[in-house]
């Protein structure tokens, strides 16, 4: 009677990495990949992986994506677990947007706003035909794209910052009052979400969030299931400078700068409170790195999670708890894959109950009626 | 970005048990929380590891939270030591944590990580069992909202889950679940074992051994003190029943390999698709083996 | 006691491999409720726990003055009042003059871990309690010896945790020792020795 060798296991592991290893380095071009291009030239790829990862690190995000042969549930799996590994020292302290160095300002609310609609790069109104030239691209031709656009860069006089455009319109009394800082924010990193949970759990969950599963959630609502009927105020992407207060002397000084996205939409108006006029709700959005259909998915969630937080949900994405424990790559990922492993025990003892209850169900058959 | 940038070198370090120090006196306070009431899903902010949820993550935090250079770990799958998770896992801590000792012999180890499975042979009060956990909440079946169940659990009310039971007598006369088995922990809260067999339940009773749960997706820590009550769920006049191992006469099968009839078995089909049970507990399986050879070679 | 002449041992409790050291130790008294743990460390117990067990995220209360200036910012825990702290650190010889935080029905773990100084703990309290101890943790029952604990703390623990899930955990400490009664302990108080 044969059986199954209850060896080979570290065999097998050792021979499924070294297949991938495999597949990675097949490649008749010969040339590994480059961090430095993966971080340029699949500039979007690594923004999603520095905002799923939790982490802003693009050059770790490059190698992560290089490493994982362009998943990025994995590489932004595997900057979370790197980060696992370093203390926190600091908590920033709250970040003002406005002095965001832009790179792109757009508002669908206006036809113009102080400071100017600036498009910046976007493949928005790009029409989808493949480009079969880059199929083939001359290295030559390649290096001088950027040297190009730069020299023929118009001289402007562009600020340091732009104005936001909720400013003007809570000036006018459009929008709720800005009501002062309502403490210190969750840190989901530290702690475990328990609902119900803060504004600012949801909104940290959200910013690491995977990029498809906000964006589905996000559309349930936009579709019909929910009413939030957003219209971008501002959408903006840009280096912000992170201040930290000096170790020695408590003072801020900046620490370097991180390129985020940022979404503000306006919603239908609601009724005041306590005899204030009715104004219109906000929602808010952002996220590492250069990934537009993750701040505007965000922002309208965090509308409808308001709204559920509020008069209780009336759609699964104003449901804090459905929504938030349902749109982190790394823990669906993860579990999704954990069925491929073992279960052999636990089908066994189903085997075992599903045996039992036939030998049952055709006792019960054979028997005379019986009352239940 | 500087395209010459190089990483320096202590971004690619990690130091002893992979976690950062504050992380580890995280969970060694929620164990610690987590003993004194018994059974009740204690939260924390369980961290991110270098392998998927759902493949040992809230184990391994616990491992790594407890171990040091004095201890010896197990790490069992399904009942073995050598299934490719198991392997991988125990893998990590030897490459993270330098020194530990890592043993397939369940009397050799002071720590034991097991997914699935709790070994054949009574642990001893030297000994700390650690299991993973995918589901931690038993009450989840009956009611999708965490803040309710929490209510639920604290007022001890699982009515609901005992209507569950009873709706299964009425429509297959047999309680069908198979493992993950509702169990009562002193009296008071019911937890998820993890998915374990039936046959594996009635050994968190009364064990001389701590058995601590970990769910590093769900974000819990459990425990089973030692010497405590754990009772599965069931009713005066049905009782729980583990798997049974009998062929159609009646006879308890044996494992193929070692001839055991006391073991929890797994059952597949060879090239001829004639059915083969062997032992899950692949450690029982060797030492029982070794026995036998041990007699004849006396005899 | 060990360690006598290790150098590293008086320093070595703000560092990681002690920590696990005294950590596994509590984990073990915490499991077997009664039994008592020798303290690794070569300092005050009750420091050496506490280093092994607060950081920047618990809040922890000195309400008898015992922690000095130059420990406080080593803890790392935020001072706060013994009503809402994590962990508090009494002196076992005064009578009980606080109420501790006993946890919510949804999160008891939030009730206190409540550190207690006491004079002798195991063989050499003499003139102190017989503490009859039963629950989980405990086969059948055990016994553990204290003195230098003032009776309120049994009286108003008693009551403390009378509502389980809610309750205070206690972790009684002497020089050299330390040993745990977690709520679900059951105490009888029994003679005097």
């Amino acid at each position: 009677m044969s059986y199954v060798a209850i060896k080979g296991g570290k065999a097998a592991i050792d021979g499924a990495a070294a297949a991938a290893e495999f597949l990675r380095g097949h490649d008749n071009s010969g040339e590994p990949l480059k961090l430095s291009a993966i971080e340029s030239q699949l500039r979007l790829l690594t923004s999603r992986v520095v905002s799923e990862g939790g982490l802003y690190h693009p050059r770790l995000a490059a190698l992560a994506i290089k490493q994982f042969q362009g998943d990025t549930l994995e590489a932004a799996f595997a900057l979370r677990a790197y980060r696992s590994t370093k203390p926190r020292l600091l908590a920033t302290p709250l970040q003002d947007s406005t002095n965001m160095r832009c790179i792109r300002r757009i508002s669908a609310a206006f036809k113009d706003i102080p400071g100017g609609q600036m498009i910046g790069p976007s493949y928005d109104y790009a029409l989808r035909l493949l480009r079969l030239d880059l199929a083939d691209e001359d290295p030559e031709a390649f290096q001088s794209v950027a040297r190009t656009f730069l020299t023929e860069l118009p001289e402007a006089d562009l600020p340091d910052s732009f104005p936001k455009v909720l400013d003007a319109l809570r000036a006018e009394g459009l929008l709720p009052p800005v009501t002062e800082s309502r403490g210190e924010p969750f840190d989901i990193t530290r702690e475990p979400l328990l609902f119900p949970v803060p504004r600012s759990a949801a909104l940290a969950t959200m910013a690491r969030a995977e990029t498809g599963s906000l964006l589905a959630m996000a559309y349930s609502n936009m579709r019909g299931y929910g009413d939030v009927h957003p219209t971008v105020a501002e959408l903006r992407v840009g280096y912000i400078p992170v201040m930290v207060p000096h170790p020695v002397t408590g003072e801020p000084m900046e620490a370097g700068e991180v390129l985020v996205t940022e979404c503000e939409v306006v919603a239908m108006y609601e009724s005041g409170k306590a005899a204030s006029l009715p104004t219109f709700t906000l929602g808010y959005g952002a996220c590492f790195g250069h990934n537009e259909v993750k701040a505007i998915s965000m922002a309208i969630l965090d509308r409808a999670l308001q709204k559920g937080m509020q008069d209780g949900p009336a759609n699964p994405s104003e449901d804090p708890e459905f929504v938030l424990l349902h749109v982190d790559g790394v823990d669906s990922m993860g579990f999704a894959s954990h069925y491929k492993m073992p279960h052999y025990v636990t089908f066994q003892s189903d085997m075992d109950r599903l045996r039992t209850t036939q030998v049952k169900a055709r006792e019960a058959e054979q028997s005379p009626q019986r009352e239940v | 970005m500087n395209i010459h940038y190089e990483f320096p070198l202590e971004e690619v370090g990690y130091s002893f048990g992979f976690l950062d120090e504050y992380a580890k006196k995280e969970v060694r306070r929620t164990i610690l929380k987590a003993i004194c009431i018994p059974g009740y899903q204690t939260p924390y902010a369980s961290r991110e590891m270098p392998m998927g949820r759902g493949f040992g993550t809230g184990g391994l935090q616990l491992t790594l939270a407890l171990i040091g250079p004095d201890d010896t770990l197990k790490v069992i799958d399904q009942g073995s030591d050598d299934s490719v998770n198991a392997v991988n896992l125990r893998q990590f801590v030897q490459l993270t944590c330098p020194g530990v000792g890592v043993t397939e012999k369940l009397e050799e180890a002071t720590l034991i990580q097991s997914r699935h499975r709790i070994p054949e042979v009574a642990l001893t009060e030297a000994q700390v069992l650690v299991l993973q956990v995918p589901y931690p909440d038993p009450l989840v079946v009956v009611e999708s909202s965490e803040a309710r169940r929490k209510i639920m659990h604290a007022e001890a009310d699982y009515s609901r889950l005992l209507v569950k039971l009873y709706e299964d007598i009425v429509h297959f006369d047999e309680i069908t679940i198979s493992h993950r088995y509702p169990t009562r922990i002193n009296r008071h809260y019911v937890i998820d074992p993890s998915p374990i067999p039936r046959w594996d339940v009635p050994k968190l009773d009364q064990s001389p051994a701590l058995i601590l749960l970990g769910a590093g997706r769900e974000k819990k820590i459990y425990a089973v003190p030692p010497y405590s009550v754990a009772e599965p769920l069931v009713f005066d006049d049905v009782p729980f029943r583990v798997e049974d191992f009998r062929d159609e006469h009646g006879q308890r099968r044996a494992c193929a390999r070692c001839g055991a009839i006391n073991s929890f078995l797994d059952e597949y089909s060879d090239d001829n698709n004639a059915k083969i049970y062997q032992c899950s507990d692949s450690a029982y399986c060797d030492g029982q083996l070794a026995q036998h050879q041990q007699r004849e070679v006396k005899g | 006691m060990s360690n006598v002449q290790n150098p590293m041992a008086s320093h070595g409790l703000w560092l990681p491999p002690m920590q696990q050291q005294i950590f596994r130790d509590l984990l073990h008294v915490f499991s077997y409720p009664g039994r008592v743990a020798e303290c690794t460390a070569e300092s005050m117990t009750w420091l050496a726990l506490l280093a092994s067990l607060t950081d920047g995220e618990v809040s922890l209360a000195d309400p008898h003055g015992l922690i000095t200036a130059d420990i406080w910012p080593k803890l790392e825990a935020r001072p706060t009042t013994p009503d809402t702290a994590t962990f508090i650190l009494a002196d076992g010889g005064r009578a009980m003059d606080f109420q501790p935080c006993t946890g919510s029905l949804e999160s008891p773990e939030t009730g206190a871990t409540i550190l207690l100084r006491v004079a002798a703990l195991g063989e050499d309290s003499a003139g102190g309690f017989q503490l009859n101890l039963s629950g989980p943790g405990i086969q059948g029952h055990t016994e553990l010896a204290v003195s230098g604990l003032h009776p309120s703390w049994l009286i108003a623990r008693a009551g403390l945790v009378a509502a389980f899930p809610l309750g205070v955990d206690l972790l009684l400490c002497d020089e050299h020792r330390f040993a745990a009664l977690p709520r679900t302990t059951r105490i009888e108080t029994g003679e005097i020795i």
